[in-house]
This record gives structure tokens, C-alpha cells and sequence, in this order.
């Protein structure tokens, strides 16, 4: 085994409702994997668990070869887990960079005493942290709206700026639950672009996505969902054409 | 110059003492903790520095650090049972808190010398002191909004998920909201304390409590200018007609409700927004001249 | 002596739960806290001995306290929440709007009463009093706690039984979903906060008459021993809080017979707080109180 993430026999029941049920699956470093499944099949459930922030009923979850399955959701982030979220988390009133800086959170280490009398160190930190997010919203061409608040600008910027934070904790695996909901084509194919590349830098990435086309263009491997059960894995190719998968979306009626 | 000073000087100590409540309360809001403590605490340290400086003769110097130090305590123990909580339970755990406090100052008559009230406290702090003491605040509020701890409240405040998602403790980086504002509260307190010669357990009851809430409210609760503003504009509008004055309850409750449904970010904030945006415009407009 | 108590404890829980049936039903539905809710109790007493003191009777003050109290609740609803609600920010706005219609409340009732404590004509209600099986009972608690119980049935009626109630408990349950299946939320608030605002009128007549003393500011120790009882009965919880408000009267009636004065209210608000730490849901409730803010 070569780290990254690994999912053991995962359940989850909120009361009555299985929202996730013996998912095994595994998440390699340097590589794209898919997550697909109809409205409801129990993605976001998943990011939840892996994260911390919803408590797992059953299995477990490895990261890097470290049990995480009830650690703390600050600690899986320390750890180096960074997610966006589904439905768009910023804080609306701040500009692009407030919300880039926020994610460096992890890698601030001047001391508290230092921060709140504005010691020349703390300085110095914010200093930096607001040149290395200056850094990253320039490669994703938002430079000249970095002083804007990031409320107004349009949907596909809002998902970047959410992408920029979520890299700024430098993580070594990032959930990323659907990305390009609600972009345009030009939009999401400068996403895939961006996605591949950290892909390349050797972070694992695990892709939830409805657009097939976009799912088939990047992963290497991908999994089916439904019903919170794993239903198909493999090629992109071989799970997309999977009957099993297909009538999946086909019986459920929210099928985009 | 004196004759300026005999009219406004005791309008200008109240703005100092108040101002000191309003960022203690203002730091827990900032931080997203959902407290109405501020009460509690103040009264803390008022006490503390009081008791110490007339049933023991304690030095006021000393009497104002074991005041800050008991306010801290204070909010460092209730910071435990707040992390627990969320939203309406917070502030109605604090509200029961600021109850408790009061009543057992009431009760304890032998210690705080009860209803009647601690007599005979040493007036040593004076205008100088008190802006001493403000001046300093405002700094620390200032600067914690320029460094990781004001981003890291920021993100708190504005979404806890996200917060945690970032690596956030937020118990952890709520206590601290809460201790600073517990240590500052406990400060003004015990400035209180050693600024009027007698304390008196309603002083930090109900009527306190809206007080400070309305400074921020009414400045905001972003900005270091917020409870600046809220503060001064709310101190000075009953000195400036007598039927404000008179109706002073009356003008409260108005522009509590007119102002958190029309600016819900106060006047302070939302001037500075209005600020910012149009800078921005120029700016966007300046750089389209430029392409040209 | 005990057994004494625990009768008082319990008519006195009868008004409680009028008070806090109606704080705890506007939580329910819009996850508010009302903190006018005692100053609408208040003006229900002032609405009572008004009508009394002018020659009317008592029945006819109370039918009118419950009215304009029930108005005065409604008219919160519309001028300090309608417009939080639309811009999303009710938890911390509402508990600030409710504050400012309290203060503007209590300062309306401050000048008509000229700050002073009014009272009921000695013969408003007539004294008498029973004897049961060592008991002492007077007329005044027995009317009380007919009143308390029948108004409780007949709102528990409302809310369980009748087509309105139905509409209250959907959007109390899921506000969106029940707007799509047609329901119109703002009357359902509307009907919410009328029917509370009465009940809250009703106890303030109810306590008025009991202790003979009715002031501007008789409403802040209610809205305090109120989040008591809905803590305890859990946030939103209707059985909860009726049960609730019965087990803190005579807590109460207890704690004043057997403490010493001063301690009495340091001890319900401790008790206020370990209920929030060791079941924040309360009693009966189911709300998770310490629910990730910004989680789905
Ligand atoms: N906090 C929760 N409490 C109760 N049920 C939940 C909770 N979160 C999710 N569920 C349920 O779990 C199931 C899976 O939901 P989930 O959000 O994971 O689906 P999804 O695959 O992400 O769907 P979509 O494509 O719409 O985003 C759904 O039936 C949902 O109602
Ligand atoms: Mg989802």
C-alpha cells in the first residue's frame, strides 16, 4: 500500500436511512478517482465521513496508512484532507483573498501573544501568507479581483475561489464535490486543467461529478454508487457502460 | 479649556468605561460565540478589585490585574460548557450565567456588601487611566483583526464547516474569544470599580447587558470601528436633546430593531463597505481607461 | 407542609406553561427566540386591570388581554422578524429586534402606568377559601388552574386536531417543504403568534391577579423562568414544555419555601445551566443543541 485514502467496509445510518453501506474503496496519490451516483446515492455522505464531520457508524477510514476514522474533523484537515463543499461555503462579504488567506490557517505557527500585540513577527507571517495566496489566485487568473468580495462574482469563480482555499492548506488529498456544477464548457474545461494538474503535483484526488463527460475525460478509475452501496468500479469507460449504472440513473427520477 | 473639560470630562469617562464593554462583548461575536457574558464578567472583576481593595486594602494596581485575572478565569471556565452549545443555547446559557452572578451578589452580603451595594472603594483611576487603558484595547482589537487570529474568528463567525475544514479547532479558538473578552470585561470592571467609589450588583444587570449589546450593534461587528462608533454616537445622542435623554429606553429599543432590520451590520460597517466598494469601482473603471 | 407546596407548585406551573407553550411554539416554528414575549405577557395584565378599573368586568378584561396581547404578538412578528427572515440572519437578529420591542413595550407601559405598581379593586375576584383533605385551596388557584388547563386543551386542540393546526405543525416540521404542498407560511405565522401572544396575555392576567401587583417590568423574571422551562422541556417541544413548566412550578414553590431568599434564583439558573449540559435537548425534545452551524 502507497498511502493516500482507503475505505474500509464504510457505513453510515442517519436513523432509518442507510446512507452509506459497506463502500470499499481506495484513493491513490497522483492519480484522479471517480465518484459517480444518481441524487442521493450517498457522495457528499461520503466527503462527510472521510472528513470528520459527520461520526461513522460502522468500517473504517485510512489515510496514508493512519486509522482516521474518529479523529477530530480539525485534525483529518492537519492531517492533510482538504474538501470544497457542494453548496458553495465562502464568506460572501470578504474579498477573494480573506477567503484564499483563511486556508493557510494550518501553516501559521507565529505565536498568539505575537498576534494579538501585532508583534513584528506576526507581521512578517501575515505578510507572507497574503504574498503565497497573491501566488495562487494569479494561477487561476483572478489576480485583478482579489480585492473584490467574493459574493458577487459569478458561480464559476465562487467554485475556484473555494478550490484556491482548499489548496491553500497544501493537502496531500483533496474531495472535491462536484467542481464544476453550474460552469459553463469554457469554464469547466479550464477546471479539468487545474484538477489534472494537482493531480501531477502527486496530491490523490477523488472527483464526485454528475457530468459524465467530465468524469470519463479525468479519472483513471472510478466508482459507482447507489443507495449508498458500491454497485460498479474500474475504467471510466467500463462503469459509465456498466447496465447496473445505467439503470441506476435511468430508475431514478432526478436523472440530469 | 477646564470649564470644557468639567462638561464633558465625565461624559468621556463613561465613553472609555463603556467602550471597554462594548469590544469585550464585541470579541465573543466576532469570533461567532453567541454570548451576552459581558454583564457577568465585568461584574466579576468589579467586584474582585473591589473587595480586594476595601476589605483587604490590596494596592489598586494589584486589585486591577486580580480583577482582569478573575474576568479571564471567569470566561475560561464558562468557555467549557459554552463549546457544547451553539446559537440560542449559548446566549441563553450565558443569559442564565449573568443571572447567577447577579443573584449571588445580592445574596452574598457579607462579602459584596449585597443589595446596598460595596461602599468606600478608593477613586484612583481617573480620565488618564481609563484612556490609558482604552487606547490599549482598541490597539489589541486592531491588531488581532490583522493577523491569523482575526481571519481564523472571521472564518468561525462566518462558517463553522468551513472553519474545521480548514483545521480550525473551534472549541479551542472560541475559548480564547472568549478568555480575552473575559479579561477585558474583568479590566473595565475593575476601572469601574476604582473610578466611581461604589458598586452596586444592578449596575451589570439587564439594563447593562442591552447596553453593550446595542454599542455593537448599532457600530457593527466587523470592524475595530464598530463599537467605537456604536459606542460614542450612542453615549452622546441623550446629551444632545433633553426629550432623547428622557426617552432614552424608548430610542434604544427604536433603533435596536431599526437597525438590525435596515443596516444589520451596523453604521460602521456598512459605511466602511460602501467605502471599499466604491474604491474598487474606481479602481475597475481606472484600469478599463488604462486598456483603452 | 410539602404537600402544600407541590398543590401551589402545581397552579403555579399551570400559568407557567400558558407563558411558555406560546415562547416555545414561535421557537418551533421559526427557530426565534421571542424575548418581547414577556413584555406581551405584561401588557395582557396591564389590558386586564385597565378594564377592570374602568368598570368593566373581569371576564371582559381577560378575553380583551388575550386579544391584545395575541395583536401586540403579531405586530412583533411583522415589524422585527419578517424582514430578518428574508435576509437570513434571524438567530442573532431576532434575539436583538425582540429585545428593542421589549424595551419599546415596557417604556409605553412605563408611562401610562407612571412607573408605578397597580393593582385589582379589592373585590375583583372574591376570596375563598377550602379545605380539602388537609389542603388549602382558595378560589382564586382553583379558578387559575381551570383556566390554565382549559386553555391548554383547547390550544393543544387547535394545534393537534384542527386543519390550521395541521399547517402549523408542517411548517414547524419543514417550512419549504410545506410551502410547496401550498401552505402559506406568513399565515401560519401569523395564527402562531396570535395564539401565543394570548396564552402569554391570559398568564399575565392570571399572575396579576395572583399577586395582586402588576408592573411595567413584571415580564422579565417570566421570560427568564421561560427559557428554564423550554430548556428543560426541550427547544420546540410542545409536550415538553407543558410537562416542563409544571415540574419547575413546583420546583420553584420548593426552592422558595426551603432555600434561603436570595439563593433561590442562583439555583434555578444553575440548574438552567446543567440541564444544558447534560441534556441540552431537554426533556423531551429532539433538537440537537449543539449542531454544527454551516453543516448540512
Ligand atoms: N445529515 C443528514 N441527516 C439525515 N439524512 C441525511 C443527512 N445527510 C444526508 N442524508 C441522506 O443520505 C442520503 C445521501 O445523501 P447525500 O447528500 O450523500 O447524496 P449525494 O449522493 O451527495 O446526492 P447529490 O447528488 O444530490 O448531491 C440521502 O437520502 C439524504 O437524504
Ligand atoms: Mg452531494
Amino acid at each position: 500500500m502507497t498511502g493516500g485514502l482507503e475505505l474500509r467496509a464504510l457505513g453510515k445510518r442517519f436513523g432509518g436511512v442507510v446512507a452509506a453501506d459497506d463502500v470499499n474503496m481506495s484513493v491513490p496519490p497522483g492519480r484522479i478517482t471517480g465518484l459517480i451516483g444518481p441524487n442521493g446515492a450517498g457522495k457528499t455522505t461520503i466527503v462527510n465521513l472521510v472528513t470528520g464531520m459527520l461520526s461513522v457508524s460502522s468500517g473504517s477510514i485510512l489515510f496514508d496508512g493512519r486509522d482516521i476514522t474518529h479523529a477530530p474533523a480539525h485534525a483529518i484537515a492537519r492531517a492533510g484532507l482538504a474538501r470544497t463543499f457542494q453548496n458553495i461555503r465562502l464568506m460572501p462579504e470578504a474579498s477573494i483573498l480573506d477567503n484564499v488567506m483563511v486556508g493557510f490557517h494550518r501553516h501559521e505557527t507565529s505565536g498568539l501573544l505575537a498576534a494579538l500585540l501585532r508583534l513584528p513577527a506576526a507581521a512578517r507571517e501575515t505578510r507572507a501568507m497574503r504574498d503565497r495566496a497573491m501566488a495562487l489566485i494569479g494561477r487561476f487568473g483572478l489576480a485583478a479581483l482579489a480585492d473584490h468580495p467574493a459574493g458577487g462574482l459569478s458561480y464559476g469563480h465562487q467554485r475556484r475561489v473555494e478550490i484556491m482555499r482548499a489548496l491553500a492548506t497544501d493537502p496531500r488529498l483533496i474531495l472535491l464535490d462536484e467542481p464544476v456544477a453550474g460552469m459553463n464548457d469554457v469554464e469547466s474545461a479550464e477546471m479539468a486543467e487545474v484538477i489534472r494538474g494537482l493531480a501531477a503535483e502527486g496530491r490523490a484526488i477523488l472527483l464526485i461529478e454528475h457530468d459524465m463527460r467530465f468524469v470519463t475525460g479525468l479519472c483513471a478509475h472510478v466508482y459507482a454508487l447507489d443507495g449508498g452501496r458500491l454497485i460498479a468500479e474500474g475504467s471510466a469507460r467500463a462503469v459509465l457502460s456498466d447496465p447496473v449504472v445505467i439503470e441506476a440513473y435511468l430508475g431514478s427520477p432526478l436523472d440530469a | 479649556m477646564a470649564s470644557l473639560y468639567n462638561a464633558w470630562g465625565p461624559i468621556l469617562d463613561l465613553y472609555l468605561l463603556q467602550l471597554g464593554f462594548a469590544f469585550s462583548q464585541y470579541l465573543v461575536l466576532r469570533a461567532g460565540v453567541f454570548s451576552l457574558a459581558t454583564a457577568a464578567l465585568a461584574a466579576i472583576g468589579a467586584y474582585t478589585a473591589g473587595i480586594l481593595a476595601v476589605k483587604h486594602g490590596v494596592h489598586p494596581a494589584l486589585g486591577i490585574l486580580a480583577g482582569t485575572g478573575m474576568g479571564t478565569a471567569a470566561a475560561l471556565v464558562l468557555s467549557w460548557p459554552l463549546a457544547r452549545l451553539r446559537g440560542v443555547y449559548q446566549a441563553i446559557a450565558t443569559l442564565a450565567f449573568v443571572q447567577i452572578v447577579l443573584s449571588l451578589n445580592i445574596w452574598a452580603e457579607g462579602l459584596t456588601g449585597g443589595a446596598m451595594g460595596l461602599m468606600n472603594i478608593p477613586r484612583v483611576v481617573g480620565t488618564p487611566g481609563l484612556l490609558a487603558a482604552a487606547v490599549a484595547v482598541t490597539y489589541i482589537i486592531w491588531a488581532i483583526g490583522r493577523t491569523r487570529i482575526g481571519r481564523t474568528f472571521d472564518v468561525i463567525r462566518e462558517n463553522e464547516a468551513v472553519a474545521v475544514s480548514l483545521g480550525v479547532s473551534v472549541p479551542r479558538w472560541q475559548a480564547l474569544a472568549f478568555a480575552l473578552s473575559g479579561a477585558i470585561a474583568g479590566l473595565f470592571g475593575a476601572l469601574e470599580a476604582f473610578h466611581s467609589y461604589a458598586l452596586d450588583p444592578n449596575i451589570f444587570g439587564f439594563s447593562f447587558l442591552i447596553a453593550t449589546l446595542s454599542y455593537v450593534v448599532f457600530g457593527g461587528r466587523k470592524s475595530v470601528l464598530g463599537p467605537l462608533v456604536g459606542t460614542a454616537v450612542l453615549i452622546l445622542l441623550p446629551e444632545l436633546a433633553r426629550p432623547l435623554a428622557e426617552n432614552r429606553v424608548l430610542v434604544y429599543g427604536l433603533l435596536l430593531i431599526l437597525v438590525i432590520n435596515f443596516l444589520p451590520r451596523g453604521v460602521a460597517d456598512t459605511l466602511l463597505d460602501a467605502w471599499h466598494r466604491r474604491r474598487l469601482a474606481r479602481r475597475s473603471a481606472a484600469a478599463a481607461e488604462a486598456l483603452r | 407542609m410539602i404537600a402544600q407546596q407541590l398543590l401551589n407548585g402545581i397552579v403555579v406551573g399551570g400559568v407557567y406553561a400558558l407563558f411558555a407553550l406560546g415562547f416555545n411554539l414561535v421557537f418551533g416554528i421559526q427557530r426565534i427566540l421571542n424575548l418581547a414575549h414577556g413584555a406581551v405577557f405584561m401588557a395582557g395584565a396591564f389590558t386586564a386591570w385597565y378594564t377592570v378599573v374602568n368598570g368593566g368586568p373581569l371576564w371582559l378584561g381577560f378575553l380583551l388581554a388575550m386579544a391584545l396581547s395575541g395583536c401586540l404578538s403579531v405586530l412583533i412578528e411583522l415589524v422585527c422578524f419578517r424582514r430578518l427572515r428574508r435576509t437570513g440572519d434571524e438567530e442573532f437578529g431576532a434575539i436583538i429586534s425582540s429585545i428593542g420591542a421589549s424595551l419599546v413595550i415596557m417604556t409605553i407601559a412605563q408611562r401610562i402606568s407612571g412607573t408605578r405598581i397597580v393593582r385589582f379593586p379589592f373585590d375583583t375576584f372574591p376570596i375563598q377559601i377550602y379545605q380539602v383533605a388537609g389542603l388549602r385551596i382558595s378560589l382564586l388557584q382553583l379558578f387559575m388552574a381551570a383556566a390554565a388547563f382549559a386553555l391548554v386543551v383547547v390550544m393543544a386542540w387547535f394545534v393537534y386536531r384542527t386543519p390550521w393546526g395541521r399547517r402549523i405543525r408542517a411548517v414547524t416540521e419543514n417550512a419549504r417543504a410545506a410551502m410547496l404542498t401550498g401552505v402559506n407560511p406568513n399565515a401560519v405565522y401569523r395564527q402562531t403568534y396570535f395564539m401565543a401572544g394570548a396564552l402569554a396575555g391570559a398568564a399575565g392576567v392570571l399572575v396579576g391577579l395572583a399577586f395582586n401587583s402588576i408592573h411595567y417590568m413584571m415580564g422579565e423574571p417570566y421570560l427568564l423562568f421561560g427559557f428554564v422551562i423550554i430548556i428543560l422541556g426541550g427547544l420546540g417541544s410542545i409536550p415538553g414544555a407543558l410537562l416542563a413548566a409544571l415540574l419547575f412550578g413546583m420546583m420553584q414553590t420548593l426552592t422558595i419555601a426551603f432555600l434561603p431568599t436570595g439563593l433561590t434564583n442562583a439555583v434555578i439558573f444553575l440548574g438552567l445551566f446543567l440541564i444544558l449540559l447534560l441534556r441540552p435537548h431537554g426533556l423531551l425534545g429532539r433538537e440537537e443543541a449543539g449542531q454544527l452551524r454551516g453543516r448540512r
